[in-house]
């Protein structure tokens, strides 16, 4: 079976991409990742896969000129002929005027989020997880899902002297139950290690709510208080990151955060932050060109304080590096993978107890922008959405789509869950955040189920 | 390497497996992007492995591994078959596999001129060229402007005798110019958004494109957009350019229309599809217009290949004839459970996964007519071009959409210029409102790059053949 490669032998197949004559400098990205997933629909196993890639991205500058070349070939060969392609790139393009240079010595080595157990685990031990989620299914529903243990391994070196590794590990599973007349139930878990999962209690907090949204009713679409899961609050938190975050959309203007530093953006009780080195976030501690990650308030109290910046942003704008760069040649600039919402004081329940009339959401689902600059996006609910009336969920309802400013929404956002969850989203990375009720939500238009 | 592919076979046979097909997949890719005539990144990468899928006694499982030494070969076939092993703790009906004749032969996707051989200096100088154009218009704040070139060379050998070596090359470009102000960020995109158009196609496909011709223009109608009043919220006559039903057409019919998704082999993730087996021949998806057809064989369509990745020859499907609704596009294992042939529709995101069923070239039948025909015949309405934004629920029902650029249609002409249009619909209701579709003068087969699918995820370039067309009372204009 594979296993780490380590920093020794990341070092030796590296070295002739770092000895790459003619250059000014040499950044090598080592990526190496292994391991299953077992898909299931219908209550059986469907697709079932196993993999294990290792590769390097090589980032050459010359002259202040920059080229990137990727490959799989993890052989000290692979290395020179991905540096010299790099290099070769590099000699037919302009100057880049705002390169920062490379991350300075700072070297870190942190296997705390390995769990060689998580690495290990088998195809049965998988299948066996996966038999337990669909047995806790009562009779008239079937379940689907993804069962994954993935362990990968980042490294990056440099020319200035920069060395960073750390392996990790992650297992997860997300699951839909469905069945009776339309019930539909979302459950999902995420750790670092296969140990902390515990497959039947998804299953049945999945199946729960399917079972509860049986037989969803017609409910007009218009503007209602809501209650919203993690899931759905993920969403939220994920989009802002993309269109609201990141230190080069805030420095350019086109942020729906741009220019509003140490404004109240959200109700005070809302605080967003970044921190990749908290244990309750899968996160690695150093970004993709070697700089150690540091914690970033975002969101304090409802005043935007700031975004993330990489090192060639932290140079346009005068911020601080955060370490939060992606892989290069990342036109996107920097991007924050491991949000955090602070917690409030009260429970999904006394939400509920707290609300006339209004919804209740589970998750979101195949959100997009619809204006950036407003922050506003769309999407549709998915797998259980709920009347709430006088205090009490009174019924399920068919799915809404929703068109809404994100900010507007925490903006109005009047109680913050006492409990979060690692919640993911559509197409990205997963944040941890709390349940919310915010009083104003703009239901668009609805679908038939 | 189809020696490699035929090896990985036989150790999975060896191994247990009933069937088994390995496929030895080398990617290569080259991007290029400039902003404001500045480089924004120029990569390349290369990336070469195996994956072996297994059949045991009715349970598929599937093992990657970029490492091609025999004795690593052996051992991801062991795993492959471990894996389906493990599959049937879970029991279900044994996977059966529609019939198909056994292929051998090579196949290559037609190229004038290969985009890899073209000297950087003479990509970055067209994009260098073109973002200078749309700089010069005052107003603009970005410039950008993107080259993608994707090479895939697949051997794929089979327990039933396949044995097929074939090769891609994508090649793709576009611009875009962005405006920013007074709480407003514009963009307009030539000649399509998201990287441009893309197409199974040499270096002949880019130079053909026009970007330094059209850049003044697409940087001018992004500064022009600013200034224009917000698309209005009404229902009215909806009117389309071929770049916009692209991907109307890849949303709302392609995705409900994968058979895996209609058997819920997708729900967990993407969802499922309002569509039913039983709506073969009898299911209005559309008005008498509309006639839509998967065809794997079109020059030039991203979805175009010789055989698919379980060796099915490319075939040409009718999806919808005269607005009622025909077949799936499918696998061997999916169409075996209607008792039907595949339709050729599996293809895997490199060696590192196994295949799906994904879009070939799903393209609306060409009618009559140029889209100005289209424009003049509408006595008031919305036109809408070039997509921003996309959504669509769990069963491909409801779906909103955004366009860069919108104008008014008022006795037949374009007036008003307007920002930040949308629309939504429900999925029949919208196509059964089509009263135009355009003629060949302006079906465009468009490419999708960026098509995602599966878990893990697995991303597909497909393509789409799209003429302009009109849609009646169709909502407009909606707002957060």
């Amino acid at each position: 079976m594979p296993g780490i490669v380590g920093p020794d032998e990341v070092r030796r197949v590296a070295g002739p991409a770092l000895e790459l004559s003619g250059v000014d400098g040499v950044e090598v990205l080592f990526l190496h990742e292994w391991g299953g997933l077992t898909r299931f629909a219908s209550n059986a196993i469907h697709q079932s896969t196993w993999r294990e890639d290792t590769g390097f991205r090589v980032r050459v500058v010359a002259g202040g000129r920059i080229g990137v070349a990727g490959t799989n070939d993890f052989s000290p060969e692979g290395a020179r002929k991905a540096a010299e392609s790099a290099r070769e790139m590099a000699s037919v393009v302009a100057p880049d005027p705002q390169f920062p240079g490379l991350a300075p010595p700072d070297p870190l080595e942190d296997d705390s989020g390995f769990d060689e157990a998580t690495s290990l685990t088998t195809p049965e031990r998988r299948a066996a997880g996966v038999a337990d989620l669909v047995v806790s299914c009562p009779d008239g529903f079937t379940a689907a899902g993804a069962y994954e243990t993935m362990a990968s391994e980042v490294a990056v070196a440099n020319t200035e002297g920069q060395f960073c590794w750390a392996p990790s590990t992650q297992a997860s599973i997300t699951t839909v139950v469905t069945g009776g007349e339309s019930g539909s139930g979302f459950a999902e878990v995420f750790a670092s290690s296969v140990d902390e999962i515990d497959p039947a209690g998804l299953g049945r907090r999945a199946a729960d709510k399917a079972t509860a949204s049986r037989a969803p009713r017609d409910l007009d679409p218009g503007r209602y208080p809501v209650v919203l899961e993690a899931s759905a609050v993920a969403t939220l938190t994920g989009f802002l990151a993309w269109i609201g975050f990141g230190g080069r959309v805030l420095a350019e203007g086109r942020s729906c955060l741009s220019g509003k530093e140490g404004q109240e953006v959200a109700a005070e009780t809302v605080t967003i932050y970044d921190d990749a080195r908290d244990p309750g976030t899968l996160g690695i501690p150093f970004d993709f060109e070697g700089v150690p990650r540091r914690r970033v308030e975002l969101i304090d109290r409802g005043v935007f304080r700031g975004g993330v910046y990489d090192l060639r942003t932290a140079k346009q704008t005068g911020a601080a590096v955060t370490g939060h760069a992606l892989p290069p040649p990342n036109p996107e600039g920097p991007f924050p993978l491991n949000l955090f919402m602070a917690t409030g004081d009260a429970t999904l329940e006394e939400m509920i107890a707290a609300t006339d009339r209004g919804l209740l959401v589970t998750r979101f689902h195949y959100s997009n922008v619809v204006h950036p600059v407003e922050s506003t996006i769309t999407g549709m609910t998915r797998d259980g959405t709920f009347l709430i009336e006088r205090g009490e969920v009174a019924y399920p309802v068919k799915n809404f789509r929703f068109t809404q400013s994100i900010l507007e929404a925490l903006r109005d956002t009047t109680m913050i869950g006492s409990e979060s969850e690692l919640a993911s989203e559509f197409f990205f990375s997963a944040s941890r955040v709390p349940p919310l009720k915010i009083e104003s939500f703009n239901f668009s238009g609805r679908s038939d189920h | 390497m189809l020696d490699v592919a035929k090896q990985v076979v036989e150790a999975a046979k060896a191994a247990g497996a009933g069937y088994a097909d390995g496929r030895v997949v080398s990617d290569e890719s080259e991007s290029i992007t400039v902003r404001n005539q500045e480089m924004e990144g120029i990569d390349r990468t290369s990336s070469l492995g195996v994956g072996v899928r297994v059949l045991v006694d009715g349970y598929w499982g599937f093992a990657a591994t970029a490492r091609l030494e025999p004795a690593e070969l052996e051992r991801t076939a062991r795993l492959a078959v471990e894996i389906a092993r493990a599959a049937s703790r879970l029991p279900m009906e044994p996977i059966r596999l529609a019939e198909v004749e056994p292929a051998t032969g090579t196949w290559q996707s037609p190229m004038q001129e290969d985009p890899f051989n073209v000297p950087l200096e003479e990509k970055v100088a067209l994009l260098m060229e073109a973002t200078r154009r749309m700089q010069a218009v005052d107003g603009l704040a970005f410039a950008e402007g993107g080259i993608d070139l994707y090479r895939r060379r697949t051997w794929l050998a089979t327990s039933e005798g396949t044995a097929v070596d074939q090769t891609t090359v994508h090649s793709g470009a576009g611009i875009e110019g962005t405006a920013l102000g007074d709480g407003e960020l514009q963009r307009r995109s030539f000649p399509n958004s998201f990287r441009g158009h893309i197409a199974a196609a040499g270096w002949e496909h880019i130079q053909k494109l026009g970007l330094i011709e059209e850049a003044e223009r697409t940087a001018t109608e992004a500064v022009e957009l600013l200034r224009a009043p917000e698309c209005p919220s009404e229902v009215t006559t909806l009117v389309l350019d071929s770049g916009q039903v692209e991907l109307q057409i890849h949303e709302s019919i392609g995705h409900p229309v994968e058979l895996d998704r209609v058997l819920g082999m997708e729900e967990s993730y993407a969802g499922s599809s309002f569509v039913r087996p039983e709506d073969r021949g009898r299911l209005r998806y559309a008005s008498d217009l509309v006639s839509i057809t998967a065809d794997a064989s079109l020059p030039g369509g991203l979805g175009s290949f010789g055989w698919d990745d379980e060796g099915v020859p490319a075939q040409t499907i009718p999806i919808i004839v005269d607005g009622i609704f025909q077949d799936f596009i499918s696998s061997r294992e999916t169409a075996s459970r209607l008792g039907l042939p595949s339709s050729g529709a599996m293809r895997a995101d490199g060696w590192q996964n196994l295949p799906l069923i994904r879009m070939t070239n799903i393209s609306i039948e060409p009618r009559e007519g140029t889209l100005a025909d289209i424009i003049g015949d509408t006595k008031d309405g919305v036109f809408m071009s070039t997509n921003t934004s996309w959504s669509i629920d769990d069963h491909r029902v409801n779906f909103q959409f955004g366009c860069e650029i919108a104008w008014r249609i008022e006795d037949g002409r374009l007036t008003q210029m307007y920002r930040n249009p949308n629309y939504t619909g429900i999925t029949t209701e919208f196509w059964g409102s089509c009263d135009a579709v355009g003629g060949r003068e302006d079906w465009t087969l468009w490419g999708t790059p960026n098509c995602g699918k599966g878990q893990p995820g697995q991303t597909a370039r497909v393509g789409h053949g799209a003429a302009p067309a009109r849609f009646r009372d169709v909502q407009l204009g909606v707002r957060g």
